[in-house]
């Protein structure tokens, strides 16, 4: 079955929704079920979108265009590539299953308000992943900002109001820099008159952009990149906004928007700016395994569950960055893969710990211990994501992390060379493997304790929301074949682009 | 006859004015406030659709005239940017007008003075817009400041509001002393008040000479003034919290749009070849502009202050993209998009502190704020969609205000403003985000005072919230008439 305009039904969907959502406000029940009908109709599209895309082809595909702001050349112009079209469905995956677990009772109160938060940070993250326009992308990265905002401001914990507002100033920051680089670029682009923003266009003139201009405008998108993502040192704001969010604010947080930084250095800053890429890639390189260790490190001595896995997404994006500059093939699938593969086992480790806290009320690992012995199911599931995010053979954390750092081992293009720091960076597996075994056996061996015996385990919500996640998670592990023909295409492109700053595309 | 079709607009908005006076004088004060509203209404309407009716060139054309021409023996110009400029201050007083009505029932302030001080502060707005002389430029000026000065005086048992319009009445007219000074310095060096034979004596006589360095400073500060530019910007956070609550809505907005107007006629259009070199001080002006307007907000706890100290910051970001007149039509463009937007979202965030009950005009201190969004959440979102824009986050109106201001910014070779442009940015999300925080985060307090819901006031803030988020998604067929209105003052070179 094939649809027309699938990428624009996709962005228009959510919106869509909002309409019987505003209808049935005053109703809890109906306001869930519009949320979950239209964010399952939304996944549904999406595996569409995945079918109608042609493997093996590096270029854009299932592109849509439109004049947007024709005086400055400005576009409506969508399209997916092999980097973008799995990112897709794994947003509407994650989305829908935050909708439905927050439909089983985890949210209280104004259930309408929240599930539009949802659906309009949901048109923001499919946005995000196909606009092929700086302006559209920038538009679609800022719509992420407001709900998420709200999401935490409004349905988070204790102390949401400051990790809010610490969220929101961390990403606007980058974000206006980013404006400015935005800016910069449009002028760059061409005399008055032909200037633009569409990435293809920008690609085919991106050899007449001049090093010190190149060097500016990569800072200014890095610094968007690096705080979203985020990078050492701009993570401050993340243990915070992921502590104080509500469970499927995390999981949105942690699976998608993260993913927004790494997508945005490997679809425009590398390929934009070649030159640029060449002179930051050693600062970037040292910051990704800086936050691997680091990370891992203070991963290792949280005392509370969710800042445990929250301090683990800095190590795991770190991956991701380290695998995007040392610009192969290797380090780049991996990348791309390990976005995916955090996307789910990340998402699904802040679906147990939400789940584990609405039952028991704890996050601080000391007052947990033994629930093994009550929750057989919890435990089977749980135990299989720890084993996934910490790179166990098999399961799909290993193929991103081992492809990383054989990209690293491969690399020579930094001081002390790539055998220097992928060791190094190697030290983050063993302890990603210290610190999540450890918090493992802390929360569910060890004495049974009474006050936990009356407890559920999962329910039937709790289950549908996490088989989905572990049968990708499997999947993944054992045949990654099939996801990385669909990637390597078009990152190939994507690294010539980057390793030789004078190849042109031609604009179709 | 064709002099008087071509100020057709000014001329209906006048009459009005007068007619506001007769009726108010005839009916009681309770008929008043109810006709009164309906015939300023009229009125600006007829006002805004004049130039689609009846232009001087025979040309009708949807956004008015196209044309350009001098009337009144030249002292009067309409073009693009006049209508441009018309269409603006005609919808604001249109707002201004709306969200009125059951504030001045509340505070007793006499109808039929509020709705002719506004009418006539309107014309002179207008008369701004229309100037092509220094001579008509000044009256425009006064006749636009007068009627504000009494606008914020007009709760006499007020004494916030005594002060507000003392303070702004001194300070106005020493910068209206100034600026006149500056044109008799102009006049001397040139000896022309029009605009055009300004310009080729100018060009003929160079430009950097003691008297025409001394009349462009006295007149950037005469209009730096009513712009409220920092450091000539201290009558503007008293003048706005002691004013009434929609006068000040509408003062934050008119008199600045008007200053704006007759930087670029004056300084940038008539002034033309010396703008380059004073490009600098401008945009030296628009750092310190926005980064103290933004700084001093942070720290304030009542919220018609911060939004008064946040326009200051919004004027510095005007002035980054007059600084940027070397850049071309693309500049102008970006002013008249900035002004047309922060109109627009300025005047509605001041206007939904109306729902506010309080004593005296001072607005609402951040507490009373508390749970705004679920004792009203319909004015709470409109309010949210304000700040939102006034922060420049898309899919709104200020963001692509900001985009365009950026933009020639960056084209003149100010890189290191439109840095300083988005980091203040960053600075103004954290104080107007506090307030979304406050509305939607916080529960109301006990014993918070009343709102006080008013169905017009809803539907004029809901009006323009949908348009700010509209033009915000669709900005291109403003953006598209800012370019031609700013084609006459900034041609491309």
């Amino acid at each position: 079955m094939t649809i027309d305009h699938v990428l624009t039904l996709l962005l228009v969907i959510p919106l869509v929704g909002l309409v019987p959502l505003y209808v049935f406000r005053g109703d809890p029940r109906a306001a869930k079920q519009v949320a979950i009908v239209t964010t399952l109709v939304e996944l549904v599209l999406s595996l569409v979108m995945l079918a109608q895309f042609k493997v093996g082809e590096a270029d854009f595909q299932l592109v849509e265009k439109a004049d947007w702001l024709p005086s400055l050349g400005i576009r409506y112009f969508v399209g997916v590539d092999g980097i973008s079209v799995l990112l897709v469905p794994m947003t509407t995956l994650l989305t829908f299953i935050s909708v439905l677990y927050s439909s089983g009772g985890a949210i209280k109160e104004r259930i309408a308000s929240f599930m539009a938060a949802f659906l309009l940070l949901e048109v923001g993250m499919v946005g995000v992943f196909v606009s092929l326009d700086l302006f559209l992308f920038y538009v679609m990265f800022e719509l992420m900002l407001v709900p998420m905002y709200l999401i935490i401001g409004i349905w988070g914990g204790t102390r949401r109001i400051y990790s809010t507002l610490k969220f929101v100033i961390f990403t606007l920051a980058g974000s206006l820099v980013m404006l400015v680089g935005i800016v910069a670029v449009w002028l760059e682009s061409g005399p008055e008159g032909s200037r633009t923003l569409s990435l293809p266009e920008l690609l085919a003139i991106r050899n007449h952009f001049p090093t010190d201009f190149q060097f500016w405008v990569f800072l200014a998108f890095g610094l968007a990149f690096a705080i979203k993502l985020p990078m050492f040192p701009f993570h401050t704001w993340l243990p915070d906004a992921h502590v104080e969010a509500p469970t499927a604010g995390s999981i949105i947080l942690a699976g998608v928007l993260l993913k927004a930084g790494g997508y945005g250095f490997l679809r425009f800053a590398l390929p934009l700016f070649p030159i640029g890429t060449q002179i930051w890639l050693p600062v970037i390189i040292v910051l990704s395994v800086i936050a691997i260790l680091y990370g891992a490190a203070v991963s290792t001595v949280q005392k509370d569950l969710k800042k445990l896995v929250a301090y683990s997404s800095v190590a795991h994006m770190g991956f991701v960055t380290l695998g995007i500059f040392v610009l192969n093939v290797q380090g780049g699938v991996g990348a791309v893969l390990q976005m995916l593969n955090h996307g789910f086992v990340t998402g699904a480790l802040f679906l147990f710990v939400g789940i584990q806290y609405e039952k028991t009320h704890r996050r601080v690992i000391a007052d947990l211990g033994g629930l093994a012995n009550h929750w057989p199911l919890y435990t089977t599931f749980f135990g299989l994501f720890v084993l996934a995010s910490l790179g166990l053979p098999g399961l799909n954390g290993f193929v991103g992390e081992f492809l990383v750092l054989l990209g690293t081992f491969q690399f020579s293009g930094v001081p002390l060379g790539g055998l220097f720091w992928g060791p190094l960076a190697a030290i983050g597996v063993i302890l990603a493997a210290v610190y999540l075994l450890w918090m493992f056996g802390r929360v569910m061996y060890g004495p049974a304790r009474d006050h936990y015996k009356a407890l559920p385990d999962l329910s039937p919500i709790e289950v549908i929301c996490a088989v989905p996640l572990l049968v990708l998670t499997v999947l993944l592990g054992v045949v990654p074949q099939p996801a990385i023909a669909i990637i390597q295409p078009s990152l190939d492109r994507v690294l010539k682009l980057a390793l030789d700053p004078t190849w042109q595309v031609a604009v179709k | 006859m064709n002099d008087l079709v071509a100020i057709a607009p000014e001329l209906i908005v006048t009459i009005t004015a007068g007619a506001v006076i007769v009726v108010d004088a005839v009916l009681s004060r309770r008929n008043a406030a109810r006709w009164l509203p309906l015939i300023v209404t009229v009125g600006l309407v007829v006002a805004l659709f004049a130039p689609m009716l009846w232009s001087p060139y025979g040309n009708v054309q949807p956004l008015g005239v196209r044309g350009s021409g001098a009337f009144f023996s030249g002292y009067v110009n309409v073009d693009t940017f006049t209508n441009f400029f018309r269409t603006v201050f005609i919808l604001l007083a249109l707002f201004a007008t709306l969200v009125a009505p059951t504030y001045l029932t509340r505070k007793q302030v006499p109808p039929g003075e509020y709705y002719a001080t506004l009418l006539f502060s309107t014309v002179g707005a207008m008369t701004v817009a229309l100037a092509t002389d220094l001579i008509t430029v000044f009256l425009g000026l006064e006749l636009m400041t007068i009627p504000v000065y009494v606008l914020a005086g007009i709760q006499r048992k007020d004494r916030f509001s005594n002060e507000a319009a003392l303070k702004y009445f001194l300070l106005g007219a020493f910068s209206s002393a100034l600026l006149v000074y500056g044109f008799a310095w102009l006049f001397g060096v040139t000896g022309s008040t029009r605009y055009s034979e300004i310009t080729t004596s100018l060009k003929a006589s160079g430009l950097a000479n003691g008297p025409t360095i001394i009349a462009l400073a006295l007149i950037t500060v005469g209009l730096g003034f009513k712009a409220a530019v920092v450091p000539f910007h201290q009558w503007t956070p008293d003048a706005y919290d002691g004013a009434p609550t929609p006068a000040t809505a509408f003062m934050s907005v008119a008199p600045k749009a008007a200053a704006f107007a007759a930087i670029l006629r004056v300084l940038v259009g008539g002034m033309g070849p010396l703008a380059v070199e004073w490009s600098s001080v401008f945009a030296v002006l628009a750092a310190i502009t926005m980064t103290a307007g933004n700084v001093v907000a942070l720290v304030q706890t009542n919220t018609k202050r911060m939004l008064a100290y946040s326009s200051i910051a919004h004027t510095g970001y005007i002035l980054a993209a007059v600084a940027a007149a070397a850049a071309g039509t693309s500049a102008g463009a970006a002013v008249l998009f900035y002004v047309f937007a922060y109109g627009l979202m300025n005047l509605g965030a001041f206007a939904c502190l109306l729902y506010i009950d309080l004593e005296g005009t001072r607005g609402a201190t951040l507490d009373e704020l508390n749970g705004f969004a679920k004792r009203e959440p319909f004015g709470a979102l409109a309010f949210a969609v304000f700040l939102i824009s006034l922060t420049g986050i898309p899919p709104t109106v200020g963001f692509v205000a900001k985009f365009l201001v950026i933009q020639p910014v960056l084209d003149a070779g100010f890189a290191w403003l439109a840095v300083i442009l988005a980091l203040n940015a960053v600075l103004a999300a954290f104080y107007y985000l506090r307030v979304v925080v406050r509305m939607y985060m916080y529960d109301a307090e006990r014993g918070a005072p009343a709102l006080i819901p008013s169905r017009l006031l809803s539907v004029s803030l809901g009006v323009s919230a949908l348009a700010v988020v509209l033009l915000g998604i669709i900005p291109n067929s403003l953006y598209q008439w800012a370019l031609d209105a700013a084609r006459p003052i900034l041609n491309n070179p």
